[in-house]
């Protein structure tokens, strides 16, 4: 039989590390600088935009060919690709979390991850 | 100590109410759809079964889905969401005195815009397609989905598939007892509830005349669907043709509109109209508004001005960037 002074010790101590982790969770996603790619669905690669010093690229392939993501202190793009309609390329800069990068060919897509303490992010875009 | 122990178990389970977001990216439809749920992920795996099975029904370009054969044999029989749809479908054609009407196809194809490889189709070619086009003459048997087309139709439900499948991923995840979603079908939009804050859901509409956000909607449980000339086109010897096609002429529809946006709790019936608005022009869309009683809408005209309905006074915004446009509603009186 456990005392009620340890199921107290034992909830106050799972309270502060979720506490904890609230907190720093919170605190890493309030930039709202991560971008993930994501491959067929599947999260490949992530990155803090505000963290990249240096800039660098990317390769991402697939059985239909290859992305090449370009990555600069603050931003991201697909710099060059091998698919047919180029729209991925053509799209630039990524600006925001309601809109990502799509190579529907490749099935990739790069999205900025929204912050969640900012109350006036847009959630979609109707288009 | 009992009591603390007791007050601190609670806030445990507290913590543990709020259900967390979970999404996924599916590719489906030609297009790439993100499903947003405050719930439980397993919810995700049945809503990407459903977009597959729907897909595998009505795709026209897919051997041995049900369209595909009903078009290539000129009869067949439609089942389960494919039934349904299409009755929806033909009841919306119907609805808008065939300013949208699902016979199109055909015609649509020979500009290309199925394919890529666009294409001023010859005079005389489109105008024997044309007189094929007609929803009138799709005979159907709602009760056991029993479909024949008149001879040289062929059908698309392209422009209500999305809604009704937003629509269709809405109940399922209700039925699951979420009570917060928002899907995005490509820019086809609809919300479940609130945010799990009760604060509404912010959807922007994009500015059919460059890369930015026309204003943004605040909404809940609403759908949020936008049809424009910009989503899809081509140039050739300096005009442009859109992929949104007038069936009265079978040519891209000139109505004065390059973009319509239909707010409404059903999908199906937003995706519909932003296309047979888009079609009919400014001055009836707006009288087929007032005579209707389940959707708001935005249109914006060439000569760049924005109107809004009514009922969206309130919860629409233009943008910072295009607070200089002209904003007229249109009410019903």
């Amino acid at each position: 039989m456990i005392s009620t002074k340890k199921w107290v010790a034992i909830i106050g101590v799972i309270l502060l590390l979720s506490a904890g982790a609230a907190l720093y969770l919170s605190f890493r996603g309030a930039s709202g600088t991560v971008a993930n790619v994501y491959q067929d669905g599947k999260c490949i690669y992530s990155v803090d935009l505000s963290e990249v010093e240096e800039p660098f690229t990317l390769s991402v392939s697939c059985e239909d060919g290859t992305n090449t993501i370009a990555i600069e202190p603050g931003r991201i793009c697909i710099q060059d690709a091998d698919c047919p309609d180029q729209v991925c390329v053509k799209s630039g800069w990524l600006k925001n979390s309601a809109s990502p990068i799509v190579c529907l060919p490749h099935k990739l897509v790069i999205r900025l991850e929204n912050s969640p303490d900012s109350a006036n992010t847009i959630d979609a875009v109707a288009k | 100590m009992k009591r603390l122990a007791a007050f601190l178990l609670m806030l445990v389970l507290l913590t543990g109410c709020a259900p967390k977001q979970v999404s996924t990216t599916v590719f489906a439809m030609d297009t790439v759809m993100k499903l947003s749920v405050y719930g439980d992920e397993a919810v995700l795996d049945e809503a990407e079964a459903l977009i597959h099975q729907l897909e595998a029904q009505v795709s026209v370009t897919r051997e041995g889905s049900e369209l595909y054969s009903l078009n290539h044999t000129g009869s067949g029989t439609v089942t389960g969401h494919a039934k349904e749809l299409l009755d929806r479908a033909l009841a919306l054609c119907s609805r808008t005195d065939g300013a949208l009407d699902i016979s199109i196809y055909p015609v649509v194809r020979s500009w290309g815009f199925t394919t890529g490889e666009y294409r001023v189709p010859d005079e005389e070619a489109l105008a024997s397609l044309l007189s094929h086009v007609d929803y009138k003459k799709i005979d159907f048997d709602a009760g056991s989905g029993a479909v024949s087309l008149s001879p040289d139709m062929e059908i698309d439900l392209g422009s209500v598939t999305k809604g009704y499948l937003s629509s269709c991923l809405i109940a399922l995840f209700r039925e699951n007892g979420i009570t917060s979603a928002l899907v995005n079908l490509g820019g086809n939009v609809q919300a479940l509830g609130t945010k799990p804050d009760g604060s509404l859901w912010q959807v922007a509409v994009q500015d059919p005349k460059n890369d930015s956000y026309l204003g943004v909607l605040s909404i809940a449980d609403q759908a949020v669907i936008t049809s424009g000339g910009y989503e899809r086109y081509f140039e050739e010897d300096g005009k442009t043709y859109w992929h949104i096609i007038d069936p009265a002429t079978g040519a891209p529809a000139q109505s004065g509109l390059i973009s319509v946006t239909i707010v409404g709790t059903d999908g199906t019936t937003c995706d519909a109209l932003s296309t047979a608005l888009f079609v009919m022009g400014l001055e009836n869309a707006a009288d087929f508004w007032t005579a209707s009683d389940d959707f708001e809408a935005i249109f914006v005209t060439e000569d760049n001005t924005v109107y809004i309905t009514q009922g969206l006074q309130d919860s629409f915004t233009l943008s910072e960037d295009h607070s200089k446009m002209e904003l007229q509603v249109i009410t019903r009186d």
